[in-house]
């Protein structure tokens, strides 16, 4: 598809990127059918950097220069975009393995990459366009085995874009939650997990510029039609992100480098990585400060006196928001578990049949959770449900998924986890104290740990990486 | 004299390790017809004064008995009063014992009932002053001395350490804190002559001293006396049988 050094990985270290793909991202969710899928199945809201990070791997295998390594990684995305289908709120049906849908997806990368270069005052010549244009129908054609949902030119391209844009895109749920939602509550990446004070007044102040700057970008039809805000000065202050971003380009060979910056916000203070050391000393000056932040800051109004006799309840109601509800709508129900499941096979590098043995344990779960916690029928468990009968979570099913876990984590089979396998599922919360890190995991060890972690909401277990932090 | 000549001394050493139990809060409010409360605020300034007089003099570690596990059983409003108070004087005092480059800690804290926002002030000071090189300034809130030493075996048990191989040094390990000294001098105020579950295992070789002031008349002048009277026994240390109070620690 491509040979090293294709124009895709040029822009690919281009910071003009960061907005064209949130730009690309409220593109997509605006298209009903991945609206949909979007809004039933995905942890964007809950966990946007394990996304982040999980969708920059999965475009750098795919453009990458590996063969091997394209088709498995196209493999996977298959499985996992087969695995979501469902009917939206309207009833109508939704399907990630449409071509169609499919198409689009790829067309808003391609597009949004134009885009950026274009709102910076460098648009691309028409060779590169195409070349880059033919690069994103080769990724569509490893996914789909064909591309031909996609017009074959450039030339071809832009009537359908539009054609899509003035008919088919709605003001989705989806899309409104990437806008407003998301910016609003984005959750501090695992580096900076210490200082909520910090994180949370810096967001406040860029959460809703870059809400702006994203609507600011949208094709004008499609604002119109959508009934977006226009802010006065927004294109102007959106036109020079972009053109500022771009001037990065006259930075030093290497100076930017955004799966640097990525894999560092994911990077678990505590792990052993070399680089951790050195960022948990700044994370210590940075702890420091926001303590004193938070010792300067005015005493709030007395709380009042029975706030502590909750105390107990609201660890089981953080641990259903931290861990179980995966997808942060507030109730526990398949794609949460699906989402889990989805982590874990996507860290373990999982190919079949390993990966539907994960996903019809975590199925099994997810009935014996139904059955045992959904108590007023309707089909999901409401933090509530949850919090009155936490004791009955250890159920038999838990235990299978435990167990398969342990199978598929042991890839060697020799049934211990050794260092290495370890490393694999708990990459980024790696840590030597923890037990089983020096020596082989058994079976026996792993098991009660998982079910330690899910029943008895043990925190600062390798899991909390792993499942909780963002 | 000054406390500055004496600390030049080859024998009187200014203590390392200080420890005050502030008592007397109630029976100066009593004295005064004011209700206890008023005794817990005014005792604020000699917390102060104290921190101050410590650091000038030398003293390494000051350790301060600010609440006990049996202080939970006062009446309600009382201890409700004492929560907001102690939140109020950290919050208050963080920025200049930081500045001073003091370093805090808080021994205990482990009851539930702590408003968690109290417990989260502790550890924001902790954090902050936490690699401060100056004074160490304990401070043992919610604390029992035989909690820590029950909490001290159950670490070791845990730790699976044969029975033979324990000796002193390796049980203090598993104390909270494990770098602090012992205690050298404790000063009780009011003139009470306790020990009140403080601090049991680092008091074993300490001297006390028993001031009739009360804590919230007790102020920088009375600490330094204290400390004065301390190099004098020191002083004496060994020479008289029965002061000898068994081999101190190096």
């Amino acid at each position: 598809m491509t040979e090293t050094g294709s124009q895709f990985e040029e822009f690919f270290n281009d910071p003009r990127w960061a907005p064209a793909i949130i730009r690309a991202t409220v593109l997509e969710a605006a298209h009903p059918q991945v609206g949909a899928a979007l809004l039933d199945s995905s942890t964007f809201v809950t966990h946007p950097w394990r996304r982040l990070r999980n969708t920059v791997v999965s475009l750098q295998r795919m453009f990458g220069p590996d063969e091997e390594v394209r088709r498995r990684e196209a493999a996977r995305l298959n499985r996992l975009h087969a695995r979501l289908k469902g009917t939206d709120a309207q009833h109508r049906p939704y399907d990630a393995l449409d071509p169609a849908v499919r198409a689009w997806v790829v067309a808003t990368l391609f597009e949004s990459s134009v885009t950026m270069c274009r709102l910076s005052g460098q648009p691309l010549e028409q060779a590169v366009m195409e070349r880059l244009y033919a690069e994103f129908r080769a990724y569509l054609a490893a996914l789909d085995g064909d591309a031909d949902q996609l017009p074959p030119t450039v030339h071809a391209f832009w009537p359908y874009y539009d054609r899509v844009v003035e008919e088919q895109l709605e003001n989705t749920e989806a899309m409104r939650i990437i806008l407003y939602r998301l910016f609003d509550h984005l959750p501090a990446p695992p580096l900076l997990h210490g200082l909520p004070t910090l994180w949370a007044a810096g967001r406040a102040v860029a959460g809703p510029l870059l809400g702006a700057i994203t609507v600011a970008s949208l094709p004008e039809p499609f604002r119109r039609r959508a009934g977006l805000p226009e802010l006065p000065g927004t294109q102007t202050l959106m036109q020079g992100v972009y053109l500022g971003a771009g001037l990065a380009r006259f930075l030093p060979e290497g100076w930017v480098r955004p799966e640097a910056v990525i894999d560092l916000l994911s990077l678990s203070p505590d792990s052993d990585d070399p680089r951790a050391r050195t960022i948990g000393a700044l994370r210590d000056r940075m702890k420091r400060a926001g303590a004193l932040v938070r010792l300067l800051a005015p005493l709030p109004p007395e709380p009042d006196p029975g706030a502590a006799a909750t105390v107990a309840r609201r660890s089981a109601e953080e641990f259903f928001a931290q861990v179980l509800d995966q997808t942060g709508n507030g109730y526990l129900d398949w794609p949460d578990l699906a989402a889990m499941a989805r982590e874990i096979a996507g860290r373990l590098d999982l190919d079949e049949p390993a990966e539907t043995r994960l996903y019809d344990a975590f199925a099994a779960w997810w009935r014996e959770l139904q059955a045992a916690l959904d108590t007023d029928g309707d089909g999901r468990v409401s933090a509530a449900e949850y919090a009155a009968a936490v004791p009955s979570l250890a159920g038999p099913a838990l235990i299978r998924v435990a167990e398969v876990l342990f199978d598929v984590t042991d890839a060697n089979g020799d049934q211990r986890v050794d260092a290495d396998e370890y490393r694999a599922l708990f990459r980024t919360g790696f840590r030597r104290d923890v037990p089983g890190a020096d020596g082989p995991y058994t079976r026996g060890a792993f098991v009660r740990d998982f079910l330690a972690f899910m029943s008895g909401r043990e925190r600062s277990t390798p899991y909390d990486p792993l499942l909780a932090e963002a | 004299m000054t406390v500055g000549e004496a600390a030049g001394g080859a024998v009187g050493r200014v203590p390392r390790h200080v420890a005050c139990v502030m008592d007397g809060n109630g029976r100066w409010a009593a004295r005064r017809s004011l209700p206890r409360t008023s005794g817990h605020r005014a005792a604020e300034t000699t917390v102060i004064d104290v921190i101050e007089a410590a650091r000038t003099a030398g003293v390494e570690w000051l350790s301060l008995y600010a609440f006990s596990t049996e202080n939970w059983r006062r009446p309600s409003t009382e201890v409700d009063f004492l929560m907001r108070l102690v939140r109020r004087v950290v919050r208050k005092h963080a920025p200049l014992l930081h500045a001073r480059g003091i370093r805090c800690r808080f021994l205990g804290v482990a009851d539930p009932r702590i408003p968690p926002a109290l417990a989260r002030d502790f550890t924001d000071l902790m954090t902050l002053t936490g690699e401060n090189r100056g004074m160490t300034l304990t401070v043992a809130f919610d604390h029992g001395g035989r909690s820590d030493i029950v909490a001290a075996a159950r670490s070791l048990i845990r730790s699976g350490v044969p029975a033979d191989a324990v000796d002193e040094r390796s049980f203090a390990a598993h104390l909270p804190f494990p770098d602090t000294p012992d205690v050298d001098l404790v000063i009780r105020t009011s003139g009470e002559q306790r020990i009140s579950n403080f601090m049991l295992w680092q008091v074993a070789y300490a001297e006390w001293m028993f001031p009739p002031v009360l804590w919230p008349d007790f102020r920088a002048p009375h600490f330094l006396q204290c400390l004065h009277t301390y190099q004098q026994r020191d002083r004496r240390f060994g020479g008289v049988p029965t002061d000898a109070n068994g081999e101190r620690p190096a």
